[in-house]
């Protein structure tokens, strides 16, 4: 029995100013299922999920959440999002209760229920502890958890986040992706932002890839990731601590014009015409004392998507109002 | 209509909770405009009493030695109304060059043929030359004053003298000061300095709340609250709101500080001095949300603003009486709100002005506030709605 739909967005076009952001973009979010946009800056991932939150108006296309159109009765429609943007939005003067008490106002709680959802989303984001202490004072990681505590505080059936993990460490990103899941299995519909590939295959049920305003691709992550007889071989790698900038260069040196070396934060990206290259550039990263958390070596297409989108025909998600 | 009743609520709420977290920075809210309006009346404090008032510093020179014009010096000399001093042609130009005092008075060579003065007489005048330092304009006019007096007196002496002697030489009429204010309970500086920091301080901390409102719109928190189901009528009133509760609050603790400390009294109607109070905290959350509308960037909007309230307040006689202005700088200043405000204050403070009195002026200031606030709100919607459309 399919699922019900949570988010439609359909045929949608932005333009800011004369300059188009969106191209036409239909996408779909059922409950019980976490969607990721992918795509690199400036694909519209953003201006997309801007879309679905009510905070931008689309000149052409619909905009429906649990079957009520944006355009019709906005005060509804924005009872069924929970918005976490991509910096956390709360007030660090204030303690972590009262920023939750204060959105929770604004969603027309109050009284012993807005006590009760308060004290559920703090249990629900393992926070309950925390809730006199100071937001300025908690670490990033925990601002997060307290950023989507917010959004859950009106119990939105879905749920839009703008690059979640960008400020966070691996274990608080896991922790992260282990609350969207639960949310997820307790029927939640849920979007996200992220040009991180491997966030997007592991943490994902669907993907939709958007570039320069378009959907190119989307489908289930096993079905983007499989390797292409055509691809490049490709390893993404965790590090263990993040490494100078003239280490870095060195090592592009040392692997030479054929080894592609990508390193954002902690992590590492490498890419060769072939799997026997790949290893040899692994070898070497290796013998030179970088430490490795871990390492995978899935994509195919959907590193074909993101990096040579090009070659890929826009692909329109089918739109389904079930 | 209930739920944004609810978030107007939630909105001031949580903006009264930011206020006081950071106590310091609360505290210092209320210290600034206290010192301020301390600093200012204890400068400008002037004694009422008539029988003490302040000699003006004068130098004389004396460039014709003779006997009339030694007199006339003397009687500036031993005087009440200046405190004269005789001293070289050379000296009196140093010190009213230095502003040691700035002014002096030089009797000329021939000066002296005025003892032998007949009414009538069409004889050369002697001119008796007014030295002043350019900052000291005013004194000279007083100082001329009380020459011209001080050798009529004299020339009166010699020619009536003869006929009914020294006794019947005082002047015919008597001179009374009389201070013309209904219910006067006792004027002092510090009441014209508490309402007009007060005041100034108010805008200030209007803009403060505009300058905060215009970082939150650049934050995720505004996109956050945009996404609530609220409209943004509510949330502008909301953050209006508590604008106007701390501003009131402020009001409040300065006066109560003034009172306490200076004896600032409210001699007219308290209720009137109420409804004032509301009214010019009105105006401050109305000013914060007009910077917050048409300020563009946060360093722009706080520069302009810091002009725009120093210039009001010097206008509207927030720092001095503005009868020290032009006359055209005082039609101007009819203008501004701050105008009203003060003469409001004035009034229900030490003028004993009643509750009708104060009406007129609440009114100007509520006035005021309203179109500052219809501004802001109708610029800030349209901006929004344009943001909204991918225009801004």
């Amino acid at each position: 029995m399919p699922r019900s739909l949570a988010l439609l967005l359909n045929d949608v076009s932005v333009r800011y100013g004369s300059t188009p952001a969106l191209d036409a973009v239909s996408v779909e979010v059922r409950r019980g299922e976490i969607v990721g946009l992918l795509g690199p800056n400036g694909s519209g991932k953003s201006t997309t999920l801007a879309v679905a939150a009510g905070l931008l108006e689309p000149f052409a296309g619909t905009v429906t959440a649990c079957g009520t159109r944006r355009a019709d009765d906005p005060t509804a429609y924005a009872m069924h999002i929970g918005l976490v943007p991509q910096e956390p939005a709360l007030y660090d003067e204030l303690t972590a209760e009262s920023n939750l008490t204060y959105f929770g106002r604004l969603y027309g709680l109050s009284g012993y229920d807005l006590r009760c959802r308060v004290g559920t989303v703090l249990e629900r984001v393992r926070m309950d502890d925390r809730a006199g202490q100071r937001v300025g004072t908690l670490s990033g990681g925990l601002k997060q958890r307290l950023n989507l505590a917010c959004a859950l505080l009106h119990d939105p059936p879905l749920l839009l986040l703008d690059e979640p993990t960008a400020a966070l460490d691996p274990a608080s990103r896991d922790a992260l992706f282990a609350d969207l899941h639960r949310l997820r299995d307790a029927g939640h519909a849920v979007l996200l932002t992220t040009h991180h590939l491997d966030e997007a295959e592991t943490g994902c049920d669907r993907i939709v890839v958007l570039d320069r305003g378009k959907v190119i691709a989307s489908g289930k992550p096993s079905d983007l990731v499989r390797t292409s007889p055509t691809g490049r071989a490709v390893l993404y790698g965790q590090l263990r601590e993040r490494l100078p900038l003239f280490f870095t260069r060195g090592l592009r040196k040392r692997l030479g014009p054929d080894v592609e070396v990508e390193v954002t934060g902690r992590r590492l990206r490498l890419a060769a015409d072939t799997q026997e290259q790949l290893g040899h550039a692994l070898a070497l990263v290796l013998t030179d004392g970088i430490a490795l958390d871990s390492y995978r070596t899935p994509p195919g297409r959907l590193e074909t998507l993101l990096r040579h989108p090009a070659a890929v025909e826009p692909r329109r998600e089918p739109c389904d109002a079930s | 209509m209930r739920r944004q009743l609810n978030a107007i609520l939630a909105v001031a709420g949580k903006d009264w909770q930011l206020f006081f977290a950071d106590k310091r920075a609360a505290l210092l809210c209320f210290v600034v405009p206290i010192a301020l309006a301390s600093a200012f009346g204890l400068i400008f404090a002037r004694p009422t009493d008539r029988t003490n008032a302040v000699q003006l510093p004068l130098l004389v020179v004396l460039d014709d030695a003779g006997p009339f014009t030694r007199a006339v010096a003397e009687d500036l000399v031993n005087g009440a109304r200046v405190d004269a001093e005789i001293v070289t042609a050379d000296e009196a130009r140093r010190r009213v060059n230095d502003r040691q005092p700035g002014i002096a008075v030089v009797f000329p060579a021939g000066f002296e043929t005025l003892a032998s003065w007949k009414p009538g007489a069409a004889a050369d005048k002697p001119t008796v030359r007014v030295l002043y330092n350019p900052l000291c304009h005013g004194e000279s006019l007083w100082a001329e004053g009380v020459v011209s007096e001080t050798v009529m007196r004299r020339l009166a002496k010699a020619h009536l003298a003869p006929f009914v002697g020294d006794a019947g030489l005082s002047l015919p009429f008597a001179v009374a000061g009389v201070e013309a204010v209904d219910g006067h309970h006792g004027f002092n500086a510090y009441s014209h300095s508490f309402s007009g920091m007060t005041l100034q301080y108010l805008l200030f901390w209007g803009m403060e709340s505009g300058l905060l409102l215009l970082r939150d719109r650049q934050r995720s928190l505004w996109l956050r609250t945009r996404a609530a189901p609220v409209s943004l009528s509510s949330i502008l009133l909301g953050k209006a709101l508590s604008t106007a509760a701390i501003a009131f609050l402020q009001v409040l603790v300065t006066f109560a500080f003034g009172h306490l400390a200076f004896g600032v009294t409210v001699t007219g109607s308290f209720v009137g001095f109420l409804l004032l109070a509301v009214s010019v905290s009105a105006l401050a959350a109305a000013t914060g949300l007009l910077v917050a509308a048409v300020g563009g960037t946060e360093a722009r909007a706080r520069s302009v603003s810091i002009l725009l309230i120093l210039g009001v307040s010097m206008l509207g006689g927030l720092w001095l009486p503005s009868f020290v202005l032009p006359g055209w700088a005082r039609d101007l200043a009819l203008s501004l709100p701050t105008t009203w405000a003060m003469r409001g204050f004035d009034g229900v403070t030490w003028q004993g002005g009643g509750l009708w009195d104060s009406l007129t002026s609440t009114a100007a200031v509520v006035g005021f506030a309203a179109l500052f606030l219809a501004v802001a709100v109708a610029r800030l919607i349209t901006s929004e709605a344009r943001r909204r459309r991918g225009l801004a």
